[in-house]
């Protein structure tokens, strides 16, 4: 009955909300349980980032209510954007994001964009990675692009859609070792660990994931990496070589923050983003990060929309490049 | 040997006086919910993960997966009881159990499923435990291909579950497809048949079209034929099988055990595909094939059992790929990340006591959920004695409390009123609903791995084929369709050769 009962909830905050608006000002914090969504199916990093921000938050006693971690896969995240964008004002409603909240809209494929919603942090970020089964061909990426050169039919197979964040980082890698971006053949799988367990099978030939998200592969040995984005070695994986040590110059920053339903009062706002602060300064959320190999890097709401509309005006660029711009 | 002492090492788990209680709150818990027509162990899980912080991962798992397989377990019962399939995985189950309930065998009904999912909970415990570390090579070796042949099998259940008229069930089937079609097209993000409706962007939830037409058209039918008949009451019936029925359906909880089992452990299959699939197989073989759909035992606990087996069967990709196979298993998956505890392939070594603790407790789970619901059916089935009028707007008050539950729209009410009157609609005019169901599930599933596979291939459609397990599903899946047209007119001139000389 919980979902009932949160739906007779919700209508009861409604009307209170209707009557009492003057109430909410001062010392706003949340009043029922928030629908934290994370727009992709469990398992990806989306999910894991509301899963473990939740646990964090609870752990901690930050937040007087539960986050609830909801999951809407699909679409690239387009299908959950279109339901939190018709949600306006709910102060009760989060989402997880990163690079495929630009460059969705900017490939024709959301009629939502950033920019309809409400920026709250910035919180970590994390890098592409490319996987390989243990016993493949390919000892370096520059192998894998070469093979690419002569056969583009190679298959490489991501967890988001196409012209979304693991399609544009292999086109742009591809791009910056001087291969034809249009000429990849990107198989898109409804989330990295998907795409993953279709590596292990054979059925394509490489993955584009992230990096954090791999680690239980990797650590299990059945998959090796041949390169990952970041612009120094990372520490989690001492031993998987940058892109630019093998001679390509191609950084690629899979940032991840959190926002808010389009028009969300700012004291809400304002409640959101000193609670991640806070949230990050905790002894619990260094062990997660640690453990998950992210590395911090928070900006507030204010910041974070700022950096929000120059990943736009770079990504246009790219997008333009690779001729898949729609937007 | 090995997995006897791996499973003495998770009985001392599984058994600790505490992890015992949490078997028995998971499974109460989710048996309940599970019997609520339109909540599903998503919503029971979802709740579920905040109690589980503060636990040790293999207790908290304990609980977790009690919640799921009860929550299976229970789902038949509004199935059965009221058409109003509450998870996917129980589709099939209503397709004989209403019936049954209706002729006023309601308590054998649900006596059937309860033993079918016992076996079949326990019969992919004993799979788990003896082939779980193995079995992810199966779970990998499908890939897009094979998951296309798996939907193309699948789809051929549409010509068993066509009642009398082809035609109109192919039809039913096809308007399904195109209902799946609509919404954001995963593999470009193109908008399909969206009307330019906001809500319609992410597609027409399962469960929605589920309830409208099965218990919704269901509704109107009645009130349609005036039967509101107040004063005369459903009778429940007997609990016991007798010696010929037990002994009938043991074949098909038998098959529907492995069959739901091995579906289950592939990520891209699960419960709903495993149900089908077996009352599908089980409604060809049956020398009374005919009478499935009207109320035939075989038709209960062949899915019964397959989509508890496939339950057990998931947690195979779970725990040793961490790659959920269901939106239950994901809930699962993200639960055990944020305690910190990361399945896949190393999963046996790290986590060995998550891992053989929850295995046995499955055995302890199962028990209990038998013992729960055997003293528990004569209770639900007096359901059906509640007042005709007062049972209808029952009906439809859980048929809207779980599509309203889904995403809190009220647009979907009214696309719950639409499937409603379709559901009607296709009942005055002879249209077999089942078909339309199986094709809406598998449509999307089917579309989407076939354009992978295609992708994969380069656009050659020779990639279904060249692959021996796309092949083998192909090739059973054209002889189910065809074998019986080339085996009818055989039989017939053999029989009619011999009864020559006589």
């Amino acid at each position: 009955m919980g979902i009932a009962f949160r739906g007779i909830l919700k209508a009861s905050l409604l009307s209170l909300l209707i009557a009492a608006p003057a109430a909410a000002q001062a010392d706003w914090q949340p009043t029922r349980p928030v629908e934290y969504i994370a727009p992709a199916n469990p398992g990806g990093g989306w999910d894991t980032l509301v899963r473990s921000t939740a646990r964090v938050i609870q752990e901690e006693k930050l937040a007087p209510v539960n986050f609830a971690a909801i999951n809407i896969p699909g679409g690239g995240g387009a299908i959950a954007w279109a339901q939190i964008a018709a949600d306006r004002g709910n102060p009760h409603k989060l989402f997880a994001a990163s690079p495929p909240l630009i460059l969705i809209p900017l490939s024709g494929r959301s009629r939502v964009t950033h920019q309809d919603f409400t920026p709250i942090a910035r919180l970590i970020t994390d890098y592409s990675i490319i996987l390989v089964t243990k016993d493949s061909p390919f000892q370096t990426v520059n192998d894998l692009f070469d093979a690419m050169r002569d056969d583009p039919t190679i298959s490489i197979g991501g967890g988001s859609a196409p012209g979304s964040m693991d399609h544009i980082s292999i086109a742009s890698a591809a791009s910056a070792a001087g291969l034809q971006p249009n000429q990849i053949n990107y198989i898109a799988f409804s989330g990295g660990g998907e795409a993953m367990v279709s590596l292990l099978g054979g059925h394509v030939r490489a993955v584009i994931t992230g990096a954090g998200e791999s680690q239980a592969q990797l650590a299990g040995g059945e998959l090796r990496a041949l390169a990952v984005s970041s612009p120094e070695r990372m520490a989690i994986l001492p031993d998987v070589p940058t892109f630019r040590e093998q001679g390509i110059d191609y950084t690629f920053d899979i940032w991840r923050g959190i926002m808010g339903t389009p028009d969300m009062p700012a004291e809400a706002v304002a409640y959101y983003q000193d609670m991640y602060a806070r949230m990050m300064e905790s002894e619990s959320w260094a062990k997660t990060r640690d453990q998950l190999g992210w590395i911090d890097a928070y900006q507030n709401s204010e910041d974070f929309a700022r950096f929000l509309d120059e990943q736009q005006a770079q990504f246009r660029a790219v997008l333009g490049e690779l001729g898949m711009l729609q937007n | 040997m090995e997995a006897f002492d791996s499973l003495i090492y998770g009985f001392g788990i599984a058994l600790q006086p505490g992890n015992i209680m949490y078997v028995f709150i998971g499974v109460l818990a989710g048996t309940i919910i599970g019997m609520l027509p339109g909540l599903g162990p998503i919503s029971a899980l979802a709740l579920m993960i905040p109690i589980t912080f503060s636990m040790d991962p293999a207790s908290g798992l304990i609980l977790m997966a009690g919640v799921y397989y009860g929550a299976i377990f229970g789902g038949s019962t509004s199935s059965i009881l009221l058409n109003a399939p509450g998870v996917a995985g129980t589709v099939a189950t209503s397709f004989d159990g209403y019936p049954l309930a209706r002729q006023g065998k309601a308590g054998k009904a649900l006596a059937l499923a309860a033993y079918a999912s016992f076996i079949g909970g326990t019969v992919s415990v004993i799979g788990l435990m003896l082939i779980a570390p193995s079995l992810a090579s199966v779970a990998v070796s499908f890939g897009p291909a094979e998951y296309f042949a798996l939907m193309v099998l699948g789809l051929t259940a549409v010509v068993s579950l066509s009642d009398k008229s082809l035609v109109k069930g192919l039809m039913a089937a096809v308007l399904g497809v195109m209902i799946s079609i609509v919404g954001l097209d995963r593999q470009t993000g193109t908008e399909r048949y969206t009307l330019d409706m906001l809500e319609l962007v992410q597609g027409i939830d399962f469960l929605v079209v589920a309830l409208g037409i099965f218990a919704l058209g269901e509704v109107f039918a009645m009130l349609l034929a005036g039967d509101n008949g107040s004063h005369q009451r459903q009778k429940i019936g007997s609990l016991k099988l007798s010696r010929s029925e037990a002994k009938e359906i043991a074949g098909p909880v038998t098959r529907g055990s492995v069959l739901g089992f091995f579906v289950g452990v592939l990520p891209g299959a699960g419960a709903t595909i495993a149900s089908f699939l077996a009352y599908g197989m089980e409604k060809r073989i049956a020398r009374d094939g005919d009478s499935f759909g009207k109320g035939n035992p075989k038709g209960v606990a062949a899915p019964e059992s397959a989509n508890n087996a496939a339950c057990g069967g998931s947690f195979v990709p779970l725990l040793t790929l961490g790659v959920p196979g269901s939106g239950s298993t994901a809930v699962l998956l993200g639960a055990l990340l944020v305690m910190g505890v990361t399945p896949g392939p190393l999963m046996l070594e790290q986590r060995p006591d998550v891992f053989w603790g929850v295995i046995a407790s499955m055995y302890v789970g199962n028990i209990f959920l038998l013992l729960l619901n055997l003293p528990l059916i004569p209770l639900m089935a007096r359901i059906l004695e509640i007042p005709r009028p007062l049972l209808l707007s029952l009906i439809v008050l859980f048929c809207m409390i779980g599509v309203y539950g889904l995403k809190f729209s009220s647009f979907d009410l009214y696309l719950l009123l639409i499937f409603g009157i379709l559901g009607l609609l296709m009942k005055l005019y002879g249209f077999p609903s089942a078909p339309l169901i199986l094709a809406l599930i598998l449509g999307d599933l089917m579309e989407e791995n076939m354009r992978r596979a295609l992708q994969i291939s380069n656009g050659d459609w020779m990639t279904f084929v060249n692959k021996p397990i796309s092949l083998t599903l192909l090739i059973i899946a054209f002889l189910s369709l065809f074998l019986p047209m080339i085996i009818k007119p055989i039989r017939r001139r053999f029989a009619g050769k011999r009864q020559q000389p006589a």
